[in-house]
């Protein structure tokens, strides 16, 4: 244990240095010093000592490496940010913070509570009418139509109908032993992704779709009906590929975004050659234009970084995903319940699901579909949801270690 | 009794999977950069080249014969020092503002050195190491000539050696001056678009050579008709100028009948021109290795009457006045088309660097196709349509045409001329374009006999 506090404090002293350190190198970019930057280095760096500090103490059976992972790439997306935009930079800082909040609130939720029972048919109509709503009510940002305004803010429905998604598969997966027993979850499952594919939300379709399949097939380890969903899925894209333009623009995007550059290829070449601007080690912070990319700031904030901090560190990003993963899977097998395994396991596999399908996406390894980097992308209701992942994970590893404990008191009872 | 799912097995499973989702990630994106990652910097849409452009390191622009037509002087950008050069040849050479599409932004990496050292891109141009030298392959008199000779009005003029695929002279108007191009501002006539490359025009009657292609490579050559100015095909009307009695292929051809070559196209039928038009690379996404030229389009809707529309250049067809030229070319050689190029070689330092060497684009006809094309297209010149473009000191061929677009609720003609001159010592191929022209024959034709003839005279 003390060599696992030892590794944690470590990636903890190495985030705040590279926090600092891109900030500080940010305040200087402008000739005269910014005093804004560096402060903003500052709060964040300060909060983040806190924040792991405090949840440290105060829960004892913390996951700390799901948790400093999601911290680094907040760090990242702050320094980033900041660099390209710093009025989203600290937009984004406030984001996070309140982000932590719900973080914090999911995971208490989730270490006190079952499987919320009957309140899960709430939860699906909740979310269907939340997705529903955006069909009808949204505005189209980017050629989906994902956003609902009220007042002076905007959100994303799809964002939170994703946590509701992963409570809902957790609940019918874990409930009910016979599949003909869940066709209420696979309704849902359809109205979900066939509300956003109707909004054009193509990457959050995808990504339910994805997570779905995933979740089902661990939780019911049926190959053959997973097989089966699979190619319904596949053949559901094949349709909406024949009869929709922007689906069949997106392939032929991919396949060759060099013939219409200046046009529809436009985002796609523009991220190629800022990774290629990059090269293994990157411009450097504040030397390439990232600036110039569509959507630098948001879906495409994958190839800024890359731009800027170089392929190395890119691949480094990869790798945090990929080590975030595993330490969700592994507290998914720790699980006690049923529920509380494939609930973390969904969120991990949502999490990671969409990271690939993003990243994929802009490095033109698979077509390029809309959605936000976990825990990187601006934006509010990205982070939040992101956020409220991270909870559930930590919920259970709460669970978990209270389990545990009482476990070893029990063995070890009759000692003392 | 059902057996309990494993969850631990299976979520054990999909981290196998996850793992090797994100290893593929990685690798891509490693293998990609090392891989491409030189050639999609060096793209000239690459803004940060643009952004970092160091003039005072910049290399020389050549014309073939070493007439410097962009060099840095005091840290200057300067150009040729006649205004009439300068803007003959400014779509070719371009501007250092990335507004146009010339040598300034095509051939940047080598103008500033980025092809040299790749690895740090940016240090070496901040290093001071002087970029290199461009020739190109145009000739900046003959560019000259052309311009001068030109109407006022927009318009395009192309020339290439058809054996090598040298671009010889490339004039598009309206020009810009790149010594103002700074301040100037797109215009209606959008004088930075470069329309030998990036112009669509409806092609005409020049589309008949492909059609008359088709017709010969199917078989379909001894269909007659009797041409009374005026036909309906599929409930769409087809008229020519003037009734041209009993035609068969070869005279239809020279005297560009619409009919006949309607009638032709809905009897080949959509299948059969939609395969040669590709052939002819329509709908093809050009990509040569040292110019940008914008894809044409040949399209069909299963009406008949379309298709005759399409097969005498109308209907949605649009071809850019380079890759028309091309089509010429590939039919004075043999068939096949040779790759167009402006790039002659880089030099740094005087040492050659990068030299081009002529490449096979592709082969459009076979060459018993070309040879009977050809045949065709030297009657039209003889005794047909085009006979304005007879020059005294060569044998021209080449085919008209007339394209109709509509403009302010005003229907005009695009003036065409395609063709090349039938002599291995002078292989030249040439297309010209006059928007809103009028005829062919009345302002394409005689001024595509008029530059051959100059061309020829100036040894080429």
């Amino acid at each position: 244990m003390i060599i696992k506090r030892f590794g944690a404090g470590i990636v903890l002293a190495f985030m705040i240095l590279f926090l600092l350190s891109g900030m500080l190198l940010l305040s200087f970019a402008g000739g005269a010093f910014n005093m804004e930057a560096a402060l903003l280095g500052v709060i964040f760096a300060v909060f983040l000592i806190v924040q792991y500090n405090v949840l440290k103490s105060i829960f004892k059976h913390l996951e700390r490496f799901a948790l400093l992972i999601a911290d680094f790439l907040c760090v990242i997306s702050i320094v980033i940010l900041y660099r390209i935009d710093p009025e989203t930079a600290q937009k984004q800082l406030i984001w996070i913070l309140i982000g932590n909040v719900c973080m914090i609130v999911a995971m208490l939720v989730i270490k006190r509570t079952h499987d919320f029972g009957k309140a899960n048919w709430f939860f699906m109509i909740l979310a269907v009418g939340m997705l529903g709503m955006t069909l009808l009510f949204a505005s189209r940002i980017g050629g989906a139509k994902n956003w609902i305004n009220i007042g002076p803010f905007s959100f994303q429905p799809s964002e939170f109908a994703k946590i509701l998604f992963l409570i809902v598969t957790a609940y019918f997966l874990s409930s009910r032993e016979r599949k003909r027993d869940m066709w209420p979850y696979f309704l849902f499952t359809i109205a979900c992704v066939g509300l956003l594919v109707l909004s054009r939300d193509l990457g959050a379709a995808l990504l339910f779709a994805g997570t779905f399949l995933i979740v089902f097939y661990v939780g019911t380890g049926s190959v053959g009906i997973t097989l089966g969903a699979t190619a319904a899925f596949a053949g559901g894209a094949l349709l909406s590929y024949k009869m929709f333009d922007h689906v069949r623009t997106r392939v032929e995007v991919w396949q060759d975004p060099w013939a219409t550059y200046n046009d529809k290829g436009y985002q796609i070449v523009q991220g190629l050659l800022a990774i290629a601007s990059g090269g293994l080690l990157g411009t450097g912070l504040g030397l390439g234009m990232p600036e110039v990319i569509p959507v630098g700031t948001s879906d495409y904030i994958f190839a800024a970084i890359a731009e800027e901090f170089g392929i190395i560190v890119a691949i480094g990003i990869i790798a945090l995903y990929l080590v975030f993963i595993i330490r969700g899977i592994l507290i998914a097998m720790d699980a006690r319940t049923k529920f509380d395994k494939l609930l973390v396991f969904g969120a991990t596999a949502m999490l990671s699901l969409q990271s690939f399908i993003i990243i994929g996406g802009v490095i033109k390894l698979i077509p390029l579909t809309g959605i936000t980097m976990p825990f990187v992308s601006s934006g509010g209701s990205s982070m939040l949801s992101a956020m409220m992942q991270l909870g559930i994970i930590e919920g259970v590893a709460l669970k978990n270690g209270e389990y545990e404990e009482a476990e070893l008191e029990e063995m070890g009872g009759g000692v003392a | 009794m059902k057996k309990k799912p494993n969850l631990k097995k299976n979520m054990r499973v999909m981290l196998g999977v996850f793992c090797c989702l994100f290893v593929l990630l990685g690798t891509y994106l490693l293998y990609s950069t090392v891989v491409y990652g030189d050639q999609w910097f060096t793209t000239p849409y690459n803004p940060r080249i643009s952004a970092s452009k160091n003039i005072e390191n910049a290399g020389t622009i050549y014309d073939r014969n070493g007439v410097a037509l962009a060099y840095t002087e005091n840290g200057e950008r300067k150009y040729a020092e006649s205004e009439d050069v300068r803007r003959a040849v400014s779509h070719i050479v371009g501007d250092i503002y990335g507004k146009s599409l010339g040598a300034e932004t095509l051939y940047a990496k080598y103008l500033y050195g980025y092809d040299q050292n790749v690895v740090d891109k940016f240090n070496s141009a901040q290093s001071g190491q002087k970029g290199g030298d461009v020739y190109l392959t145009i000739d900046s008199d003959l560019s000259e000539y052309i311009y001068d000779n030109m109407s006022v009005g927009p318009g395009a003029v192309v020339l290439m050696n058809y054996e090598t695929g040298e671009i010889l002279a490339s004039v598009s108007k309206p020009t810009f001056d790149p010594n103002t191009a700074k301040d100037d501002t797109e215009e209606s006539g959008a004088k930075f678009v470069n329309r030998v490359t990036q112009g669509l025009y409806p092609p005409g009657s020049t589309m008949k050579i492909l059609t008359t292609a088709a017709a010969i490579e199917n078989g379909v050559t001894d269909m007659e008709f009797e041409c009374t100015g005026e036909d309906i095909i599929e409930g769409q009307r087809v008229t020519c100028t003037s009734v041209h009695g009993r035609v068969g292929l070869e005279t239809a051809f020279e005297k560009s009948c619409n009919i006949y070559f309607g009638r032709l196209a809905a009897e080949l039928g959509d299948d059969i021109m939609l395969e040669t038009a590709n052939e002819f690379a329509y709908n093809y996404n050009f990509q040569f290795p040292n110019l940008t030229l914008y894809n044409s389009q040949f399209e069909v809707s299963g009406n008949m009457g379309d298709l005759a529309w399409a097969g005498i250049g109308q209907y949605n067809d649009l071809v850019t006045p380079m890759h028309n030229m091309l089509i010429a070319a590939g039919v004075a050689n043999g068939g096949t088309v040779m790759q167009p190029n402006t790039l002659k070689d880089v030099r740094y330092g005087g040492v050659s660097s990068y030299t081009y060497t002529p490449t096979a684009f592709r082969s459009i006809m076979p060459q018993d196709v070309a040879a009977q094309i050809a045949g065709y297209m030297r009657n039209t010149v003889e005794s047909g349509t085009a006979t304005s473009a007879n020059i005294g000191n060569a044998t021209v061929c080449g085919k008209t045409g007339t394209a109709e677009y509509v403009e302010d609720g005003e229907t005009k003609n695009h003036s065409w001329f395609v063709g090349y001159v039938q002599d291995a010592a002078h292989p030249l191929a040439i297309a010209v374009i006059g928007e809103g022209e009028g005829f062919g024959s009345a302002y394409a034709a005689p001024l595509a006999g008029k530059i051959l003839e100059h061309a020829i005279d100036m040894g080429y």
